[in-house]
């Protein structure tokens, strides 16, 4: 029989292993030294004792400084994975969105085969309405339409319109919605070329 | 009868009635913005947080700052704090990343424990043990803790879960993102170097 893994040294140190490998470490020497040495090892790494208790005045005092540090921080954002890695990339993707706003235009037409109760109510629509309503849309394309959507969370319409641009809400969106499959696929291309001059 | 959040704390002489809070209440209140729960998060895993930082860097002064580094970052990370894991699990896994990081730091403070450690030990000098046996156990804590924090990271980290947090290993694992495996390993690797170190 083979000697005890490691993970099963520990399994016998917890009294957690399996009765034929207790037996084979009872009967076989080296394993039994092992063993001996895992016990000890234990017993000096418990040594250092117990973390001092600190004054009881800590705990508040611990409180009050997350208090304020959290107290300047904005609140906390709704499941959302790219926002960082977008931020930067806010003006780059301002222009975009300018693009889009044009595009959206030039395809008025494809949107009518987007379904009647998002192109109804365009000033309503949210990414998450869109992503319900026709997820098939964007087959292939799971990369930028990420990227976009992330971008369309994180822009602030004033900084938007500061910039001197009229974006409605869910711009990105309607946009993306009239790209076709090579125009997608053109915007993944200048997406990750801006992502890696920015990241330079 | 106060009526107060549910989270909040009664005066003396008043009695909230309510049911105390999950984590998964207070995580969804601070969510919502209210301060007050996040506060209340504060108050329930502080002491836990703290003192595993502690027993990375083995100080006071640096295990309070790293206490509250880790709640900040907790309150930033909330909306991708998904349930799957319990709170305390994925604050623990906050804390060793941002221990780990101070003490792997490229240009480190040198790791300095608190004397507290020794004349606050539990098993402090007791009736029958002379001084001088006290102070051979002293030494021996510090060379100890000095082994310790000379291990591998990862190891090091399994250590101090499994041993003085007594973590099962599958929290282990779920805190180091590791299977339960790996954490055996990791924790037979840490014992037998802390042993080869010490002899």
């Amino acid at each position: 029989m083979s000697h005890l893994s490691p993970s099963e040294f520990i399994d016998l140190a917890d009294g957690a292993l399996a009765d034929a490998r207790a037996a084979h470490a009872a009967s076989c020497e080296a394993c039994r030294a092992q063993a001996a040495t895992v016990r000890d090892a234990l017993r000096i790494a418990e040594n250092p004792g117990a973390v001092p208790e600190p004054s009881p005045l800590f705990w508040d005092h611990l409180s009050a400084r997350v208090r304020e540090a959290v107290a300047t921080e904005p609140r906390p954002r709704a499941a959302f994975g790219l926002g960082l890695r977008v931020r930067p990339l806010l003006p780059a993707l301002a222009i975009l969105v300018a693009v889009f706003s044009v595009a959206l235009l030039r395809h008025e037409s494809r949107r009518a085969a987007v379904p009647e109760r998002i192109s109804s109510s365009p000033a309503a629509m949210t990414t998450d309405a869109i992503h319900e309503a026709d997820t098939t849309l964007y087959a292939g394309h799971d990369e930028v339409w990420a990227v976009l959507t992330a971008a369309a969370a994180d822009l602030r319409i004033e900084d938007a319109h500061a910039a001197g641009m009229e974006i409605q809400p869910a711009a990105v969106d309607r946009a993306v919605l009239g790209l076709s499959s090579a125009e997608l696929t053109e915007l993944g291309r200048l997406l990750q070329s801006e992502m890696k001059r920015s990241s330079n | 009868m106060l009526t107060r959040t549910w989270w909040g704390t009664a005066e003396p002489g008043y009695k909230v009635s309510v049911a105390t809070p999950t984590d998964a209440d207070l995580v969804e209140a601070s969510r919502a913005g209210d301060r007050g729960a996040f506060d209340a998060i504060v108050a329930r895993h502080g002491r836990h947080v703290y003192q595993l930082c502690y027993r990375f860097v083995g100080n006071h002064e640096d295990a309070s700052d790293l206490a509250q580094d880790v709640f900040v970052r907790a309150y930033r990370g909330l909306h991708r704090f998904k349930g799957q894991a319990s709170l305390g699990t994925w604050l623990y896994r906050i804390a060793v990343n941002v221990s780990l990081n101070k003490v792997g730091a490229k240009d480190p403070r040198p790791v300095s424990f608190d004397p507290r450690l020794h004349a606050f030990d539990e098993r402090a000098i007791s009736s029958e043990e002379s001084a001088s046996e006290a102070l051979l156990r002293e030494e021996r804590a510090v060379q100890v803790r000095a082994a310790i924090a000379k291990l591998p990271k990862k190891q090091r980290a399994t250590l101090i879960l499994r041993v003085y947090h007594e973590l099962p290993h599958d929290q282990i694992a779920g805190i180091l993102g590791s299977s339960v495996g790996a954490v055996k390993a990791n924790f037979f690797h840490a014992l037998h170097n802390l042993k080869k170190l010490l002899s």
